[in-house]
């Protein structure tokens, strides 16, 4: 149940970006997850709300965008087929063994915040 | 309501923690594996067998991650080799700070080592996601835990550049597909390497001490090539 301290870790990034420019409770927060960086979204959702519940960023919601591993074929390239809730084994043309890459994403890709009511506007060129 | 664009990792803390603690690595030389395994797959047991094999020639240390007790750098204590525990209270895996407050309240006894053993804590899922600053992730699969673990906890046998069928002595006893685990692990990880070892027969031992070995020796070169560029 690592997701707590990914949650923890999500706010402060989220936070600090929104305090950079002086902004307001958060309103929500996207990141990527991937299917290798053995994160549950649900988890991750139920945790977010345990780390905002009670502070001013209590009603920003937590957006995850899922990003799957790849499967590589040596021969075929990629394989977009996939077996029930995993990878294949082997490629449904060659069925030559298939390499899985990618899909360890986690990031934070955007925050939205409420204000500062002077950012879309009043800067000097 | 304003939105930016932030494209951070959300491990972005640890992996500078992470990085720093590579640099480190590489001035001293020091082979650095991260064994991640389910508990009572013989973590511990593989790095006793490791020490008793291998002290004489390297210097060797150990840090041990687990919720409680400090039994397990006890035994590597025991076994004669340098060992600190990591308790983590109730986290699942070990990050990279604790890693770095471990070594830097243990100083010399595991400074300037020639390999760093990090045992971390019992789960095949969480500790997958925390770099450590290792060389390389060392996944190990006891045969009494059953031969379909690569497909189901893919991350690890995904990522780990060494995977280790331990308790080989027992594959007489129990219904384990050997064949179906080394054809896992190879979709997972093309480039990954596997051995089957018993720590408490030796079988296979050898070809897991040697690779360590070779390891070792490729990174002080490394550490050489570094100084002279």
């Amino acid at each position: 149940m690592h997701e707590l301290g990914l949650a923890l870790e999500i706010h402060r990034i989220a936070r600090q970006a929104a305090d950079e420019r002086d902004g307001g409770p958060l309103e929500f927060v996207t990141v990527a997850v991937g299917d290798l960086a053995a994160v549950e979204p649900q988890l991750l959702e139920f945790a977010w709300r345990a780390v905002v519940d009670g502070t001013p960023d209590a009603g920003a919601d937590l957006k995850v965008e899922w990003r799957p591993a790849r499967q590589v074929c040596a021969s075929c390239g990629e394989v977009s087929e996939r077996a029930p809730g995993s990878w294949m084994r082997l490629c449904p043309r060659c069925e030559e063994p298939l390499a899985v890459t990618g899909g360890d994403d986690l990031d934070v890709l955007r925050v939205a915040f409420a204000g500062p009511a002077a950012a879309a506007g009043g800067a000097f060129r | 309501m304003t939105e930016v664009d932030v494209r951070q990792k959300v491990l972005a803390a640890n992996a500078a923690a992470a990085n720093g603690l590579r640099a480190r690595f590489l001035e001293t030389g020091t082979l650095v594996v991260n064994l991640i395994s389910s508990p009572g797959s013989g973590k511990t047991t593989l790095l006793e067998a490791t020490a008793r094999a291998l002290r004489e020639r390297l210097r060797l240390g150990g840090l041990d991650g687990d919720i409680a007790t400090d039994r397990d750098a006890e035994r590597l204590r025991q076994a004669g080799i340098p060992a600190r525990q990591i308790l983590t209270g109730g986290a699942c895996h070990l990050d990279a700070r604790q890693v770095e407050s471990a070594l830097a309240e243990e100083g010399e006894r595991l400074s300037g080592l020639d390999v760093l053993f990090i045992e971390n804590v019992g789960n095949l899922i969480c500790p997958t996601s925390y770099d450590l600053g290792e060389d390389f992730k060392v996944a190990l699969l006891s045969v009494t835990e059953g031969d379909d673990k690569p497909f189901k906890y893919p991350a690890i046998f995904a990522r780990a550049a060494v995977t280790l069928v331990t308790k080989a002595d027992l594959l007489p006893h129990v219904d384990f597909d050997l064949a179906a685990v080394t054809d896992q692990v190879a979709a997972l990880n093309p480039g990954g390497r596997l051995l089957v070892v018993s720590a408490r027969t030796g079988e296979g031992m050898d070809a897991w001490f040697g690779l360590i070995s070779a390891e070792r020796s490729r990174k002080r070169n490394a550490r050489f090539a570094a100084c002279v560029v």
